[in-house]
């Protein structure tokens, strides 16, 4: 104990000796660009699909194709899943439950959290679709994709084509409306706010407004201090799980003291999905009205 | 006659772990049958193989880590209420994991120096380090006066756990948020997926570490006795104690490479022991590396039950801390009134 160091010495080699005697285990290939296939290949018709993510559900909804689903994630809402059994959340799919439902396609958004979970799924022989969704482009290649691996390309097609229309429409509406400065808070306890990189910013981009929050992280969780600093035009509140009227305690920000606030309906702008035209005018009617 | 009470002792130990892992592999939020899956249906055969099976294993792994780890320290400090996650070891070894995961981020998950400090072995490695390097820091700031002061020594354990927490929380912030997810599913005390040579590697450091205890246990009941009279009864105590503490460090680390934060399995297990079987650590250490794993493997097997009624599986750390807060607790009390 005095002098542990010799022995502390011996147990570092002994202990080196056996990382270097196994094979180091090859980087996490969570994928961050491309979507890839894990696990083996599915079928041509896949009829038993089980969905990680509610965005990935709308598609299949949005693709005419709700009847094969059998599975998805307890935040799921949409009334036509509401009687289909939950294998877990977004962040921790249950492998078991997912097995148990006997899928022929898992569709995953892709995400570092639940990877094991899901390396695990594919490793016991369900394929699995992993689909890294963050910017537009993501969301109309993504309806592509899951249009192809359902069998269903030329649904997929029209759906990413509708989604590509309605996103020159709102550019096209965009050069029309003043060029204000917007902050979007998505929580308020702490404040956090969408930041480049993230799908709102993205969204904000199209819709023709101007993003306050500068920096590297998408979700950064914000200063109060800062928020005033910045001094947005306009404060979107798309923090729909929170009260309304809690919006005071970011009173210090002045555009919330002068009510330029809108608060967004429902988590649209927060899911990367077909609901992308709908989220696109909700912010542009934010944009237009408030002023 | 201690003969055949090590015997019974491992023998009812073995019954324990053999009959927790069968209930563990068939209970399940998943109702399977075992004739279907030992005959190959899927997906019977997945879930039990597949899923079941290396869960089973791994918190066997980590339980009997923790209880040998328990034991150790109890011995070590002469007081019951030592336990890898309460002075601080636990916490060394999250910080030390935490150093290799961030380190590995910081080089690229994608390149090869990457991969290599991002693998288990490396996690384990650091977390073994950061393990020993947190011992040493309680044993030697729990001094007063040049003698160990058991009370002190778990003072500066908690604080430990409390600095090595706030570190954590600024590496998260600091480590893209993949990585930052990444280091949270680890270290909330999940027993979850790991891969099968991330298995071996546990279950090679884990024996190494247990295998020297265990050894070391006659030793244990020398040591517990007080340097002085250790000493005169001919005891290195010196190096004796810096063996047990290494094999400890060691077993706290894979420990918590393998399932992140578990607390308090090393409080439980050898208490509940120390009330069958007594003192002797000749028979409490064996007895508590096979119960160990079995209090584990069905803590772990009823936070899979919790599903069911969740819809989320809660860690399994959270089941063994809502055990072990209350016992902790009222062995504090319980030692003050006999001291």
């Amino acid at each position: 104990m005095r002098s542990p160091s010799p022995s502390l010495a011996a147990l570092a080699a002994a202990a080196a000796l056996v990382a270097l005697a196994l094979p180091a285990r090859a980087a996490d290939p969570v994928p961050r660009a491309e979507p890839v296939w894990l696990g083996p290949k599915a079928p041509a018709h896949p009829a038993r699909v089980v969905s990680l993510a509610p965005s990935l559900t709308d598609t299949v909804i949005a693709l005419g194709l709700a009847d094969r689903l059998v599975g998805v994630t307890r935040y799921d809402t949409s009334p036509e899943v509401k009687d289909l059994p939950r294998v877990g959340g977004f962040l921790d799919p249950s492998p078991e439950a997912v097995l148990g439902l006997r899928p022929d396609l898992v569709l995953w958004l892709a995400d570092g959290g639940a990877f094991p979970a899901v390396r695990r799924i594919a490793e016991l022989g369900v394929p699995v679709l992993a689909l890294p969704v963050v910017g537009v482009p993501d969301v109309l290649r993504a309806a592509r994709r899951v249009g192809a691996a359902l069998g269903a390309p030329a649904a997929g097609e029209r759906l990413a084509a509708d989604m590509e229309a309605a996103v020159r429409a709102a550019e096209e509406r965009a050069s029309s409306l003043p060029r204000r400065r917007v902050m979007l808070v998505i929580g308020r306890d702490p404040l956090v706010v969408a930041g480049p990189g993230s799908y709102p910013d993205a969204l904000l981009r199209i819709a023709g407004g101007v993003n306050v929050v500068k920096g590297e992280r998408p979700w950064p969780v914000y200063s109060l201090e800062r928020a005033v600093a910045d001094d947005p035009d306009l404060v979107v509140d798309a923090a729909v799980n929170e009260p309304a009227d809690t919006i005071v305690r970011l009173g210090a920000i002045p555009a919330v003291k002068a009510g330029r606030v809108v608060r967004l309906p429902d988590d649209r702008v927060l899911r990367p999905g077909p609901q992308l035209p709908a989220a696109l005018g909700q912010l542009q009617k934010a944009l237009e009205t408030g002023r | 006659m201690t003969r055949r009470r090590v015997l019974l002792a491992l023998g009812t130990g073995l019954l324990a772990l053999l009959g927790s892992m069968v209930a563990a592999l068939l209970l399940g939020p998943q109702p399977i049958s075992l004739a279907a899956a030992l005959a190959g249906v899927e997906p019977d055969h997945a879930i039990l193989f597949g899923l079941r099976l290396p869960r089973v294993i791994l918190g066997a792994l980590v339980g009997a880590a923790l209880a040998a780890a328990g034991v150790a320290l109890q011995a070590l400090l002469r007081n019951p209420l030592a336990e890898p996650f309460v002075l601080g070891v636990s916490g060394g070894a999250a910080l030390g994991g935490t150093a290799a995961l961030a380190a590995a981020a910081a080089a690229g998950p994608a390149s090869v120096v990457g991969a290599v400090i991002g693998s288990g072995a490396s996690v384990a490695l650091g977390a073994s380090i950061g393990a020993a390097a947190s011992t040493a820091l309680v044993f030697a700031l729990g001094r007063i006066g040049g003698k160990l002061v058991p009370e002190a020594a778990l003072l500066v354990g908690v604080v430990f756990n409390a600095f090595a927490a706030g570190v954590i929380t600024v590496v998260k912030v600091m480590v893209p948020p993949e990585e930052a997810a990444r280091l949270l599913y680890w270290l909330m005390g999940a027993v979850g997926y790991a891969s099968p040579g991330t298995l071996v590697t546990g279950a090679v450091f884990v024996a190494v570490a247990v295998a020297v205890l265990v050894a070391a246990s006659a030793q244990l009941n020398l040591l517990s006795l007080g340097d002085d009279e250790a000493s005169s009864l001919g005891v290195d105590v010196g190096r004796s104690r810096g063996v047990v503490f290494l094999a400890a460090s060691l077993a706290t680390g894979a420990a918590v490479a393998l399932a992140g934060l578990v607390g308090f399995v090393g409080l439980i297990v050898p208490h509940l022991l120390r009330r069958v079987f007594g003192p002797d650590h000749r028979i409490l250490l064996p007895a508590s590396v096979l119960f160990g794993a079995a209090f584990l493997v069905l803590a772990d097997a009823a936070a899979r039950l919790a599903f069911l009624p969740l819809g989320s599986e809660p860690p399994v750390g959270a089941l063994t801390a809502l055990l072990g807060g209350p016992l902790f607790l009222w062995l504090l009390r319980r030692t003050e009134r006999s001291g």
